[in-house]
């Protein structure tokens, strides 16, 4: 008994003094008196971010920040912005939740970030926007459609979203299935977290009545999707439309082949990558197709694009990201990829948010000038940001493409919405934009 | 009815899979008495290695012969450097000596091979079989499973049951002092026990691997329905591993097939806790339960 009573003691000894220490460590981030924010001094900005560098979620999205850096140093190169380079700290969690809080601990204690620019995922994001709203730092652009970054802008001032959400392209593929195949008998092929739930919401305001079966998935259990094909099979599903991340896209492949299930397949911009995917369904071949073949492997699927990717060599922001790229890529050797053009594009609108906010940079400024100035930036979105004081939700729109020997072909001019009841129109006057000839916003 | 065929087809597949694994955990438990939770991460590697040499143009069947060497060669060496030092002490210094184990080939070959997904081809194809204009559920490469795993099942109960080897094998694992007295030479049966164990495990692995997608994570979900397959079955039993496989296999795809994906986990241990409860020893143990 008295054991107990001493252990008790010292697990509360332990606990308060971890609590205080904790306590301190919180307080140090927070702006200091003169105005000037931590992470920011005349010459430098550092920013922060987590990515998944190993693990399942790591093929692509670990190419992100790269292409995050690559930009940052040209910027810098060219003068940074009102005279601050900007450095970028890019922790791995694995795509594991629990390790984003702990990398985001250490950017926001050790590292002193100003910022967050990119974090990728949704069940890895979730985990830290409380403790980055809570602690007023910036939470920019995070990587991910999940509407939770954008559509309560109350709850989480410091937390903006950037690509298309994920409700908004569910309802541009349901619309587009609705008017073109009135007939398809749809399967839903979900993420079992916000990524899929969103993309079912949206999907469901056109298609709820063709669609006969739900399929899910957890990210990191069981990669054998045959019962999942096998149901599909059965209920004579005919188009099956996926909201799930790259390898998803090649394992349900190598599932319904498995099962002798045929379908037309309508991937989630998210899962699409035909470079990526095709490349890992052309390794599964014995060497019978070579990797660059392994696109065709894809001809047909369609997608929704909202950044110009790869595919398009011509087009002026696909011309300065291989410039870019060609320059600042730490290895020579690798190619631009649209995971890396996704990073670049992000950073672009980070300058362009700091190049508008001014020389006297704090916490509060920043968020300020992309609620109020936020939808009027140009950039390589085909659509314009929804960014103000009551919405934080990224990119408005998307075109509706098929996948032709690894190029994208687009089915339908760009289509732009808001979640909700809002209706969906074409829109094509941000994808004219065209980036300035330095390269770097104004 | 369509669906009832696919999915029960692709259970047994899956639940052989389960089985191969069991089999290598019910290998290494009666000639060693020891859980092994480094199976997966060794079969991982083996795996990785048949990997290196198909993609350097040597023919399927020569990198899986491979795999086994390496299995066996890999199991060997891990006996005598890692697991001696701890043997005839406390079991659990050898079991959590498997699960650092586990850690530190999962790191090494992250760091060899890279953590991206590969993927990995199959000596048969990986398309459903036709019989007239439907495609029913199972592919050559699942059938080739199930075979190979009939096999490995077969020759591991020929060796423990007829042969004189099996015999000083369990005898040594069983106790090794007795054993000792009577002229077994109970450390190299202990050898031998890991050396085979991880050459079924190596099998087991190529088997999970082909048609499919590797990275240094693959074999993860097996270190724990595995082990919950040769606890189902006993773990000392070949048989029993291999029924317990398909019971797991099975259960899995019905669920996943019928209720939904996330409830798969909770069925699995739901299944372990009731076997355990109600026969603690395994489905088709001989022996009473004894203390492990």
């Amino acid at each position: 008994m008295r054991n107990t009573a001493r252990r008790a003691v010292q697990v509360v000894c332990v606990l308060t003094t971890a609590s205080l220490l904790a306590a301190c460590g919180a307080g140090k981030e927070r702006p200091s008196e003169d105005g000037t924010a931590v992470g920011v001094t005349d010459t430098s900005i550092k920013v922060g971010a987590h990515f998944p560098l190993t693990g399942p979620a790591a093929p692509g999205y670990s190419e992100i920040p790269s292409g995050h850096q690559a930009f940052y140093e040209y910027v810098n190169d060219n003068g940074g912005v009102h005279g601050r380079d900007i450095e970028m700290v890019v922790k791995d969690d694995a795509y594991n939740p629990t390790n984003t809080s702990a990398v985001t601990n250490d950017m926001i204690l050790q590292d002193e970030i100003f910022a967050m620019v990119g974090g990728l995922g949704t069940p890895t994001h979730r985990a830290v926007v409380q403790r980055l709203n809570d602690d007023g730092i910036p939470d920019l652009f995070v990587s991910s459609g999940s509407l939770q970054w954008g559509d309560d802008p109350a709850g989480s001032p410091m937390t903006f979203g950037w690509q298309p959400d994920y409700e908004i392209e569910g309802k541009v593929i349901g619309q587009y299935v609705k008017e073109n195949m009135p007939d398809a008998k749809v399967g839903l092929f979900l993420q079992d977290d916000d990524f899929g739930e969103d993309g079912e919401k949206g999907a469901r305001q056109f298609l709820d009545a063709q669609i006969v079966d739900v399929q899910k998935y957890t990210p990191g259990g069981s990669t054998d999707f045959s019962p999942q094909m096998s149901s599909f099979k059965s209920k004579g599903v005919d188009l099956v439309i996926g909201f799930n991340t790259p390898s998803y896209t090649a394992l349900s492949q190598i599932a319904a082949q498995g099962v002798g299930f045929k379908s037309k397949w309508f991937y989630s911009n998210v899962g699409s990558d035909p470079a990526l995917v095709g490349g890992l369904l052309a390794s599964m071949t014995k060497g019978k197709i070579p990797a660059e073949q392994g696109v065709k492997l894809m001809d047909g699927m369609m997608t929704t694009e909202y950044i110009p990717g790869v595919d398009a060599p011509d087009d002026e922001w696909v011309k300065l990201w291989q410039k870019v790229w060609d320059e600042y890529s730490k290895k020579g050797s690798e190619k631009l990829t649209n995971y890396r053009i996704y990073g670049m594009s992000q950073a672009y609108t980070f300058v362009q948010a700091l190049q508008a906010n001014g020389k006297d940079l704090t916490r509060e400024s920043i968020v300020e000038t992309i609620e109020k100035e936020g939808a009027s930036f140009e950039g390589p979105g085909l659509a314009p940001f929804r960014f103000s004081e009551d919405s934080h939700l990224g990119i408005s729109g998307m075109s509706v493409v098929e996948i032709k020997n690894g190029a994208s072909e687009p089915l339908t001019p760009v289509l732009v919405t808001d979640i909700g009841d809002a209706a969906i129109e074409e829109d094509d006057s941000a994808a004219s934009d065209v980036p300035p000839s330095s390269g770097i916003p104004e | 009815m369509q669906q009832f065929l696919d999915t029960t087809l692709g259970g047994l597949v899956l639940g052989a899979v389960y089985a191969a694994f069991a089999l290598a955990l019910c290998l290494i438990w009666r000639s060693t008495r020891i859980v092994n939770f480094a199976q997966a991460a060794m079969a991982m590697v083996t795996t990785y290695i048949a990997l290196s040499l198909i993609n350097a143009d040597v023919p399927y069947w020569v990198a899986f012969m491979a795999a086994i060497a390496a299995g066996f060669g890999l199991g060997a060496v891990i006996e005598r450097v890692i697991i001696r030092p701890v043997e005839g002490k406390a079991e659990l210094n050898a079991v959590i000596l498997t699960l650092g184990l586990f850690m530190v080939l999962h790191g090494l070959t992250a760091i060899t091979f890279g953590v991206q997904h590969r993927g990995f081809p199959a000596p048969v194809g990986t398309s459903a079989i036709s019989v007239g204009d439907t495609s029913i559920g199972i592919t050559p490469f699942g059938i080739l499973t199930i075979v190979v795993v009939a096999l490995v099942m077969a020759g591991l109960v020929v060796l423990f049951r007829f042969t004189d080897l099996g015999l000083r094998m369990r005898a040594a694992a069983f106790n090794g002092e007795v054993s000792r007295l009577l002229g077994v030479r109970v450390g190299r049966m202990l050898t031998l026990g890991w050396a085979l164990a991880a050459a079924v495990g190596a099998v087991a692995g190529m088997l999970i691997a082909g048609g499919d997608l590797v990275n240094p994570a693959f074999m993860d979900p097996f270190v724990i329905y595995g082990f919950i397959a040769a606890v189902l079955g006993g773990l000392d039993s070949p048989l029993g591993s291999v029924i317990g496989g398909l019971i797991l296999g099975l259960s899995l795809s019905y669920v996943t097939g019928y209720v939904g994906e996330h409830l798969a986990p909770l069925v699995a241990l739901g299944i372990l806790m009731v076997v355990l409860l109600v026969r603690p020893s395994g489905l088709f143990a001989a022996a009473a339960a004894r203390r492990v």
